[in-house]
């Protein structure tokens, strides 16, 4: 445990009256191991202590699990089991996770006994807000039970700040009073991080000059694209630079901007916000993908985008794709003959760009029309990919050398954690990576480009089907003057564009052939015409195959394959390398064999690249390796303990975890690698993530000085409450002298409430408004306001979205069918704009995807259907409120049962989101041949979809009620994706 | 201009003559309209009726909704009040409509600009006898538009994913199939992404045993 942990604890539980308060700390100060710590300070003595996890985050969830000590487990409470046994689970004692959902659900219907419970834990208090349901958890939980404590916690400072005094308002919310801030900068933090700080190198890898060139078009089209932005008028222009362009947040301000006025936006300005964001994305990727993977993905964005984008039709962009290409492959003219890419020379060479003007090589093209076009392969390797493989030499040589000096008498320590990590973003680049070390960076390009091209095939054709109407341009503002040159691409197929496909088509079908050859030839060593590359390969992989008698082996092949192998100098080496390594692997493997199950991965990814790297690519050995993806979040120090860290792709929270890390082991030696791209975006991008957080937190301490906390005598925090009941009281006496206020206990107002709702936050604010707020599970309708009314409640997004999917049509269907006034609710959102578009996007003619029209449609066809447009969600409980005034409460169980299928049995009252995977069942409803009236039968058959897609005809026959059904069905699995052929 | 014969009338909308004046006539551009003596102020079908309403006109005369919706009677199957959302603070003004109008059988449109109210109209009248198919989720049957619909059911797919899936896997079953490392390998689809693909896929429907 760090110091600065237990100083963070002490002062939070020391805070009268209860040791509530919330806390705010750097991102990668391991948030999880605070929690876990804290959670040592439990004891059971003091009731149950309950951690507010939402789903939404899994990994902070595994990590405190990995930090918390093996014999005190932390459970979850699921909705899965049965009222009873939740009920004595709250009263044990323990600590447990369990979502807001399920808690407020538990609340509301007396499932827990309040006085039990000694606290709350709230992990992720940046996502809150005054209508959030942790909120309404707080508020109830406090009515019940006052001197439990509220704990509230984040490490992403940048969201506290996103709003008006987020940081009070959340605070008030939760009825905390004390605020704690422990930046990065605070003097302890810096102090314990700084005092062992492990050995840094900073490498600065050169970029290549296409890849220099690729990320100045970006910035020139994402800076034509903001001033095409500010032209609107709409967004503050000081924001708006090509460097706040480059983070995610970017398109928050924006939107936060945008939004109130979203629907009056025309299609222009809304493109632009999401050109910009693709923009970001290329940049990003430019510097994590390889040169073909990079190309596939440009591919696949101008097929899937270039009727709709701007940005395509801009100068630069179509530099983006040129220069990505030429990282590729180059089309060059062949005389007839075969050749293969050595008998090159460059002054036979011509550059065929799509229409450019390609300056320096550029030559005639007219008089090449008997000249066919051969593809040439580039293949520009990542610069990165020999740095690292540099690094990981000079780590073995610098190890060889302290071995020989010490003479192995020390040496199991130094082995233990002679483990060398390396931190990449993804697991894509990871998996990429290990084969770079294992297979060499030729033979993953090899490998990506055929791929590539078998690829490029299909998207070729596929292009050509989405480009239905030969739409023009729509380019406009500054970056309407370069449409001449610009759309190469959706130009008409001249005979080069022809003769390149051709060349393409040529290049995949060979490689088909030979994939083709691979499956049907039994010979291990197939016809000896295969080019030089794939060769190679198969030889590889033979030996991986027989590893037992491998050395005797090896030496033969050896000599064979000298000739054969594309990189026959490395195979003198390898007999060493291939003594050492499995000795060292099998040693390492018997000592930490039993661990958890993250350890058994990590030793398979060991031993694969050992063994391959005795195999003969390396030429220089290397030390271990373990690959890991910053995305995982997974307690990778810990476990592993590593002695040397790369770190590929720079994050500024896995550079605050190594420092923690080491803090807490100072003693051992720890050395940290960092790669960056030199002049790049990427450390552009690093630097300015720490100065955002830290401007985050100065604004924070900056808050704290002049926040206002209305306190009680007990020293409670008043919350907001108090205001909110004066408001809502005197709000709803004028409408509904009546029903009265929350005071009038006798006629408190009452709505049940479909279970699915609680991840909206009306019942939040219903209960604000002092209704009785019921949740059950509702077949029909999400609430129901008394015996006659039953509502449909429809965000806006969502009411998009269910139209298209018809979704809505059934909903109404039902509510008509059971309820005598249906009402479909369409709330609007306080910050957005109270209208569905703006005057000037209605068209000229009656469309049929224009919502008036949908909603026109469902009018006619329900005129039964009554509909409530809601400003707001305050507006809508003032509505609600006024709508039951002359009506009967509601009865629950009745409301329970309306729409329940009789053969379903009892329904009871669990949430049906945690009882069926919905997003696997919207997938099989949409699926063709799958009706309203057999879905359910499907799902009671089979399992998961991955199951279905497995079923022969003759068994979805049964399950679907109809062989026409299920012939659909399959055929619509089994089709194949657009090809060429 | 000469009375319109009967026949024409069935497809045009009949005004009131209250509306005489109302700058929304303007704005029905698709459908015919001709002034008629009718209760209602657009009669837009045989039992389908519509009552305009300007917000601001409600503020200054809060009961003439109500006076309006009493004199309709019961003669109508569909009664529309078409409100024009035309001042700044809706809140009461609005929360009073929607009462009178839900309380009195009658279904609120809103519409924020002339031109939206118009088209609301025109709309009705144009789609008097269409079927509901394109509000049932029945959609385009072309391969590709399917299966861009069945995928982007999973979460922050898109359409983009969508080719890139397509392309990796070759058909729908494959991938329905695919691994976690399969779906990862695909350029462009994110951790989260691949686990809630693989969530969607592979989780059984039902989650209780």
């Amino acid at each position: 445990m760090v110091q600065f942990h237990e100083q963070i604890i002490s002062e939070l539980i020391e805070e009268p009256p209860n040791g509530s308060g919330l806390v705010i700390l750097s991102s990668g100060l391991s948030l999880p191991k605070l929690i876990s710590s804290l959670l040592l300070l439990h004891s059971p003595s003091q009731g149950s202590l309950l951690l507010l996890l939402s789903p939404a985050s899994p990994h902070l969830k595994s990590q405190i699990l990995h930090h918390h000590s093996p014999h005190a487990r932390i459970s979850d409470i699921s909705a899965e089991l049965p009222a009873q046994q939740r009920h004595s689970l709250y009263s044990s004692g323990s600590v447990f996770f369990i979502t807001p959902r399920i808690l407020i659900v538990d609340l509301l219907t007396s499932k827990i006994p309040a006085s039990a419970i000694a606290g709350l834990v709230i992990l992720t208090a940046h996502s809150l807000s005054d209508t959030s349901t942790e909120a309404f958890i707080v508020r109830i939980f406090r009515s019940l039970n006052r001197s439990a404590y509220v704990r509230a916690f984040s490490d992403k400072p940048h969201s506290m700040v996103s709003g008006f005094a987020k940081a009070e308002r959340i605070m008030k919310c939760l009825g905390i009073r004390k605020l704690h801030l422990w930046p990065r900068f605070h003097v302890y933090v810096s102090q314990e991080l700084e005092e062992e700080a492990p050995e840094v190198v900073d490498i600065r890898v050169p970029t290549t000059r296409h890849m220099v060139a690729i990320q100045k078009a970006i910035l020139e089209v994402m800076d034509a694209c903001l001033k095409e932005m500010r032209k609107t008028n709409k967004v503050d222009v000081e924001d708006l630079t090509v460097e706040n362009g480059l983070f995610k947040s970017f398109d928050e301000i924006v939107r936060r901007q945008l939004d109130p006025i979203w629907h009056t936006l025309g299609k222009k300005t809304k493109q632009l916000v999401s050109d910009l964001k693709t923009l970001r994305k290329l940049l990003d990727y430019l510097v994590r993908f390889d040169a073909v993977t990079y190309l596939k993905y440009l591919d696949t964005l101008r097929v899937s985008e270039s009727h709709r984008s701007v940005w395509i039709f801009a100068e630069s962009s179509y530099k983006i794709f040129e220069f990505a290409k030429k990282r590729v492959y180059r089309f060059v003219a062949s005389d007839g003959s075969k050749l293969n890419a050595p008998a090159k020379t460059s002054t036979s060479k011509k550059r065929k760009g799509k229409g450019a003007a390609d300056g320096s090589e550029h030559e005639k093209v007219g008089s090449s029309t008997n000249v066919s076009i051969v593809l040439d392969e580039v293949l520009e390797e990542a610069p990165k990919w020999k740095v690292l493989r540099e690094v990981l030499e000079e780590i073995e040589e610098e190890r060889q050398k302290q071995a020989l000096s010490r003479e192995e008498l020390v040496e199991s320590e130094e082995d233990g954690s002679g483990i060398v990590l390396v931190a990449c973003k993804d697991e894509r680049s990871c998996v990429q990576l290990e084969e770079c070390i294992t297979n060499g960076p030729k033979k993953v390009m090899q490998e990506e480009w055929e791929n590539y091209l078998l690829n490029k095939v299909q998207l070729r054709d596929l292009q050509t089907r989405y480009k239905r109407k030969p739409k023009q341009p729509k380019g406009f503002g500054i970056l309407d003057g370069v449409i001449p040159v610009a759309p190469a691409q959706n130009a008409e197929p001249s005979s080069i564009n022809k003769q390149e496909h051709e060349a393409l088509v040529t290049a995949a079908s060979e490689i088909k052939n030979r994939l083709k050859n691979d499956d049907v030839g039994v010979d291990p060593q197939p016809a000896a015409s295969s080019q030089g590359g794939g060769r190679a390969k198969r030889n590889v992989t033979n030996k991986k195959e027989t590893p037992a008698n491998r050395k005797s082996h090896e030496n033969k092949d050896n000599k064979s394959n000298k000739k054969a192998a594309s990189d026959g100098s490395s195979l003198e080496n390898k007999g060493k390398t291939d003594e050492v390594d499995p000795a060292a692997v099998g040693g390492f493997s018997e000592a930490k064999g039993h661990g958890a199950s993250t350890d058994k991965v990590v030793l398979q990814r060991y031993a694969k690249v050992a063994e391959a790297t005795g195999s003969g690519i390396a030429s220089k050995p290397i030390p271990l390796v373990h690959f890991y993806a910053l995305e995982s979040g997974q307690p990778i120090l810990d476990v592993l303990m590593p002695s040397v860290i790369i770190v590929y792709h720079p994050d500024m929270t896995f550079v605050r975890e190594i420092e923690v890390h080491k803090a807490e082991n100072p003693s051992k030696k720890l050395k940290v690698y960092f790669l960056f791209y030199d002049d790049s975006t990427e450390v552009q991008k690093f630097e300015a993530s720490i100065r955002r957080e830290n401007g985050a937190f100065e604004s924070l301490i900056r808050q704290k000085s002049m926040m206002m906390i209305p306190v009680d005598q007990d020293g409670h925090c008043l919350g907001l409450n108090s205001s909110v009941e004066e408001q809502g009281t005197s709000s709803q006496n004028s409408v509904t002298r009546k029903a009265g206020g929350r005071r009038d206990v006798e006629k408190e107002m009452q709505v049940i409430v479909d279970m699915r709702e609680f991840m909206s936050s009306l019942p939040n604010v219903l209960h604000q408004k002092g209704m009785r707020i019921i949740p059950v599970t509702l077949e029909v309708g999400d609430y129901i306001l008394s015996p006659l009314i039953c509502v449909e409640r429809k965000s806006i997004q969502d009411l998009f979205m269910s139209f298209t999917s018809g979704r809505l049509y059934h909903q109404v269907e039902m509510m008509v069918r059971y309820y005598r006034i249906p009402v479909l609710l369409i709330e609007f959102s306080q910050d957005k704009s109270f209208s569905f578009q703006s005057a000037g996007d209605i068209g000229d003619d009656v469309t049929p995807n224009n919502i008036i029209s949908k909603l026109s449609l469902l009018v006619l066809h329900f005129p039964r259907l009554r509909i409530i447009w809601s400003r707001s969600l305050h507006a809508t409980a003032e509505i609600f409120a006024s709508l039951k005034a002359n009506q009967d409460e509601p009865d629950e169980a009745k409301a329970m049962r309306v729409g329940v299928p009789s053969e379903e049995g009892i329904i009871d009252d669990d949430v049906r989101a945690e009882n069926y995977n919905t997003s696997a069942v919207e997938f099989l409803r949409r699926l063709p041949g799958v009706t309203d009236s057999n879905y359910r039968a499907i799902m009671d058959g089979c399992k998961s979809l991955a199951e279905l897609a497995l079923l022969p005809v003759e068994r979805l026959t049964e399950l679907m009620g109809g062989q026409k059904a299920a012939r659909t069905l399959r055929e619509f699995l089994d089709a194949k994706y657009p090809t060429l052929s | 201009s000469s009375p319109p014969s009967p026949a024409q009338n069935r497809n045009a909308i009949l005004v009131s003559h209250r509306q005489k004046g109302n700058p929304l006539l303007k704005h029905i551009r698709n459908v015919k309209w001709v002034f008629a003596d009718v209760v209602c102020d657009y009669l837009l079908g045989q039992s389908s009726s519509a009552l305009y309403l300007s917000l601001r006109y409600h503020l200054l005369h809060p009961d003439y909704l109500y006076f309006r919706i009493r004199e309709l009677q019961k003669n109508f199957k569909l009664r529309i009040v078409l409100c024009h959302v035309d001042v700044e603070d809706v809140l009461k003004p609005l929360l009073e409509v929607t009462k009178t109008a839900l309380l009195h059988d009658c279904t609120l449109l809103c519409g924020w600009s002339l031109e939206e109210c118009g088209r609301y109209l025109e709309t009705i009248k144009v789609y008097e006898n269409k079927p509901a198919d394109i509000i049932q989720g029945q959609m385009d049957t072309d391969y590709l538009s399917r299966i861009n619909h069945c995928l982007t059911a999973v979460r922050h797919v898109n359409k983009t994913d969508v080719v890139t899936l397509g392309t990796t896997f070759g058909s729908l079953s494959h991938i329905m199939d695919a691994s976690m490392e399969d779906l990862a390998r695909c350029p462009g689809i994110g951790e989260r992404k691949v686990k809630r693909l693989h969530d969607t896929f592979h989780e059984p429907f039902k989650r209780v045993v």
